[in-house]
């Protein structure tokens, strides 16, 4: 569904993609997670034609996106939404621009507003907003006319519970219906419900991709014991089901607790940033 | 259509327009759509437009005496030259309704839809010509009825300079809100340049009681050409109308072709204050 071969994009003497290569299959999700400044926006932006690559090309669906510009359904990282207008009037322009109308663009509306939970607002102006609020809108405009692709930046930046979960179940239900979708976010144990493959990007460039268990296999847990006494010890191991099967058969006091942690991403995030700091 | 996900309850998104009819009919679609909303956001902080009414009115009404005493046809000069002034500073109107959507970031959202920027710009810059219009329109009735203008022989006439007009101020907006960096220095620019160029222009002093290189020099003011051409209207004279028509034509043409290709590009993030 949308391939990215070796993106280039300079902005002066900073490489903000640096031969970025991706590509995401129809009905997956991509979890795009990567540092402060590694690229993230700026590939997003190149996917939905709002900038132009310097270098390497972008395909959806194998046409170039110009040429699908509108079926991408893009929700930027900061908000972008007219102080004065409500958010059903936002719906309305949107599903319009997307070429919804009549009863299709009504039942657009009314889905929309269910599954992101907007109800209590949607008559309110963008202006008198929550930041929840204001994030759970922009997306509904992404989403309102079920487009192929999703663009999603840092969709649940500042959201509460409530928001987290509207938003993490409408792009499962979307990519269950076999949208691609690029989702960005620094909150790793989201992709992990989202069951999504992810990308590392660093300094503009993808260094690691896979699943979860693919990336995290082969990192080191942690296995804790505290004795009575509260004496502790912590043992790093790949392996920490066996090494606390050996740990428990050698102790000699009474155990209080056990704690058994298995890789995560952020240990996979932590050690890729040692392992390829500059 | 290859790019819709499979959904079986309802078609979201219309199969692709298939002929040139189709085509049209979507983009007079989405130009609605963006006019109406467009209209919508205006009608919501209207002060601007008020005030570039309502401030000419009474302005008019109070400098009368002096124009009639002071030169002939000082009631047309008086009604015409605020009209041409004020309209100038409606610019701002369009400067402003532009520059805006690079603050709120809303362009780049827009130019991420299905919509090309033609489509944009249009839907944009359609109510911002009517408020021009209707602005203009009143300022000229309010003129006959209370000022003492003329009522024109030719009304098509003047209705063919303020739309001439109207547009030339709206692409000179236009570009300026692509250049500017904040609203500061679009008011200071459009404010300090639409008095300079208007009275420059003639609008403030009759050009015939200025010195004569300011009378050489007006030719390089749009108010120039611009009350020029309503005063021949307002006449009826064709020949009188046509000619600065073109010139405010041109440079209509010249800002809005500037903006078009600023607007389809955007900003990126940078260049805003
Ligand atoms: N228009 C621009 N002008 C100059 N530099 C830019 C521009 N756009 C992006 N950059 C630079 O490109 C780099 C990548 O930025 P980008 O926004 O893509 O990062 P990101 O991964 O989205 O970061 P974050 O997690 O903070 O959102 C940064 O160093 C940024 O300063
Ligand atoms: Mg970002």
């Amino acid at each position: 569904m949308l391939e990215a071969i070796d993106l280039v994009k300079c902005y002066g003497p900073v490489r903000a993609l640096d031969e970025f290569s991706l590509s995401v299959a129809a009905g997956e999700i991509v979890g795009l997670v990567g540092h402060n400044g590694a690229g993230k926006t700026t590939f997003v932006e190149i996917v939905s034609y709002l900038t132009r690559p310097d270098g390497g090309h972008v395909t959806i669906d194998g046409k170039p996106p110009s040429a699908v510009k509108g079926r991408v359904g893009v929700a930027p990282q900061h908000i972008a939404l007219y102080p004065s207008v409500s958010v059903r009037e936002h719906l309305e322009l949107f599903g319009k621009l997307a070429g919804l109308r009549g009863q299709a663009l009504t039942t657009a509306i009314d889905d929309i507003v269910a599954a992101l939970r907007l109800s209590d607002f949607i008559d309110r102006h963008a202006a008198v907003l929550s930041g929840g609020q204001q994030r759970r809108t922009q997306a509904a405009t992404a989403l309102i006319h079920r487009p192929a692709l999703l663009l999603l930046d840092e969709p649940t930046a500042g959201a509460d519970l409530e928001t987290r979960q509207a938003m993490l179940d409408v792009v499962k239900q979307r990519a269950g219906e076999g949208a691609a979708v690029v989702y960005t976010t620094h909150y790793l144990p989201e992709l992990t419900e989202l069951q999504a493959t992810i990308a590392v990007v660093r300094d503009g460039r993808v260094i690691a991709r896979g699943t979860h268990e693919e990336l995290v296999d082969g990192l080191p847990g942690e296995v804790q014991l505290t004795f009575d006494n509260e004496e502790e010890i912590t043992v790093s191991t790949t392996h920490p089901a066996n090494t606390l099967i050996d740990l428990l058969s050698r102790a000699d006091r009474p155990i209080s607790t056990v704690d058994v942690r298995n890789p995560s991403l952020d240990d996979l995030y932590r050690s890729l940033a040692v392992s390829n700091a500059p | 259509m290859l790019l819709d996900t499979p959904h079986t309850q309802h078609r979201v998104e219309p199969p692709p327009p298939a002929g040139l009819l189709d085509n049209l009919r979507g983009a007079a679609y989405r130009v609605g759509a963006l006019a109406k909303h467009n209209t919508l956001i205006r009608l919501r902080d209207p002060g601007q437009m008020i005030s570039y009414v309502a401030m000419p009115m009474v302005l008019m009404l109070v400098l009368k005496p002096l124009y009639v005493r002071a030169v002939e046809g000082g009631a047309t000069q008086v009604a015409t030259g605020l009209m041409v002034m004020f309209s100038v500073f409606a610019i701002s109107i369009a400067g402003n309704a532009i520059l805006v959507e690079r603050t709120w970031r809303t362009w780049d959202r827009l130019r991420a839809s299905r919509a090309p920027a033609t489509e944009l710009l249009l839907g944009k810059t359609i109510p911002i010509f009517v408020v021009m219009v209707v602005q203009q329109s009143i300022l000229l009735v309010y003129g006959c009825l209370v000022i003492g203008l003329p009522i024109p022989r030719a009304p098509q006439y003047v209705v063919f300079a303020i739309a001439i007009w109207a547009f030339a101020l709206l692409s000179i907006g236009a570009a300026l809100a692509t250049i500017v960096r904040s609203h500061g220095e679009l008011s200071v620019i459009s404010d300090v340049g639409a008095l300079t160029l208007s009275s420059l222009g003639g609008a403030l002093v009759p050009l015939s009681i200025m010195p004569e290189w300011a009378q050489v020099a007006a030719h390089i003011s749009p108010g120039y050409w611009a009350l020029t051409m309503m005063q021949a209207a307002v006449r009826g004279d064709a020949a009188g109308t046509l000619a600065p028509a073109g010139v405010l034509l041109a440079i209509g043409l010249v800002a809005g072709t500037f903006a078009v290709r600023r607007l389809t590009r955007g900003w990126g993030r940078g260049h805003l204050l």
